[in-house]
């Protein structure tokens, strides 16, 4: 019982936070998606046994979707419940696309809490982000670089590039969805 | 590249996340749908006599059809986000079919025997799905599309509900150009024509709904 109650913990840790990130604070989010991905990276270890080169792969693969469609949160659901559901359907995604359709046995949403045991230590996935940012258009190649990784604000890289600042969203959104194909093309 | 580094990476800037992001995405697909069945129907068959409208048929075509989208449409919302419980939405919809069937099946009961072949095939049953179908197509389209960019983690079940919201849609279209005057009519074949859409889009999900 004891793995229960530390999931039923990480859920009721994980709940006020996410909460947060999702009104807008970044660094809430930041820590929820550290938290998430030690989570699903346990998750995903235990179902890729046969394949441990692709576990940071797909956590990797999950954290991007998972970012990309947080607005479908709901939130009378517990988070977990949410992530672990796209984890799976990018798990289900993975097998489908090496034609092993028979490994999955357990309904598609049904999720065990048990199932969530932590996997602490980072990982690095074996595609480079030089690499992949490389597959993006200019523009939102740009706009990632500007806003993403160097850190400055929207407001600062609409100055730095011309661009109005919903042209700059609008392309680190698009980015990031391309980034996402390229990440699941190459998997 | 590390995770940590993807993480800090998705973070910074982040802002908050977009609300009510399936019901921004399918609203658009719904209406476009409703408004270009609507006008295929108009322009294809002709509107139905202006008298028609002082009755109640074509009013009961429309509250079916407009109460069984919004059903289809908060079912294929559910369907839309992940771990989200659709038990409520189908049950909905499920009364909505059974409301519209005991109506149908109260009028037969009410008509004189004689009646009552002519009551449920009409003079038009055999084209009224097809039509139904087709005038839909428009919003299967917009309706997939939508739920594409949202997170269906069961895209059979999330294209059978797209199906059945745009199967309802042009159902709605079709009813400003079909004369037909009984509720039996309708409440077998333009159920049946929408359980066409929502197979076509059941078919479709699994191709069209990866992500």
């Amino acid at each position: 019982m004891s793995t229960d109650a530390s999931s039923g913990d990480f859920e009721s840790a994980l709940k006020p936070l996410w909460l947060r990130a999702q009104a807008g604070d970044d660094a809430a989010y930041r820590q929820c998606l550290g938290l998430l991905a030690t989570r699903l990276r346990g998750y995903l270890k235990r179902r890729l046994y046969g394949l441990p080169d692709e576990v940071e792969d797909l956590v990797q693969e999950t954290l991007l979707a998972l970012h990309l469609q947080r607005g479908t949160y709901d939130p009378a659901l517990p988070v977990s419940a949410w992530a672990v559901a796209i984890a799976r359907h990018k798990l289900v995604d993975l097998w489908r696309r090496r034609g092993r359709r028979d490994s999955l046995h357990d309904a598609i949403d049904d999720v065990d809490e048990q199932l969530l045991a932590a996997e602490p230590q980072d990982g690095s996935a074996r595609r480079d982000l030089e690499a992949l940012l490389q597959g993006l258009p200019d523009a939102q190649r740009q706009a990632i670089v500007l806003t993403k990784l160097e850190g400055l604000s929207v407001a600062e890289a609409a100055a730095r590039t011309g661009a109005s600042e919903s042209a700059i969203k609008v392309q680190v959104h698009r980015g990031l969805k391309r980034l996402a194909a390229l990440v699941r093309q190459d998997g | 590249m590390k995770t940590d580094t993807l993480i800090a990476m998705l973070a910074r800037g982040a802002g908050p996340a977009p609300r009510a992001l399936a019901a921004r995405r399918l609203s658009p697909a719904a209406v476009g749908g409703l408004l270009a069945s609507a006008a295929f129907a108009l322009a294809w068959n002709g509107s139905i006599p202006a008298q028609m409208f002082a009755t109640a048929v074509p009013w009961t075509k429309m509250a079916y059809a407009g109460a069984l989208a919004l059903a289809a449409g908060w079912l294929t919302a559910c369907l839309s986000r992940p771990a989200a419980p659709i038990g409520r939405p189908r049950r909905v919809a499920a009364l909505v079919v059974l409301a519209m069937a005991a109506v149908g099946g109260a009028s037969l009961a009410l008509a004189p025997a004689g009646a009552r072949w002519d009551m449920l095939l009409g003079h038009s049953w055999s084209t009224c799905p097809w039509s139904v179908l087709t005038l839909s197509l428009p919003a299967l389209a917009a309706s997939l599309w939508a739920v594409r960019g949202l997170a269906p983690t069961r895209p059979r079940a999330a294209g059978f509900a797209a199906g059945l919201l745009a199967g309802s849609v042009g159902a709605f279209g079709y009813s400003l150009s079909c004369p037909e005057a009984s509720p039996a009519f309708v409440a077998v074949w333009y159920t049946l024509g929408i359980g066409l859409t929502g197979a076509l889009g059941a078919a479709l999900g699994p191709r069209v709904l990866r992500w």
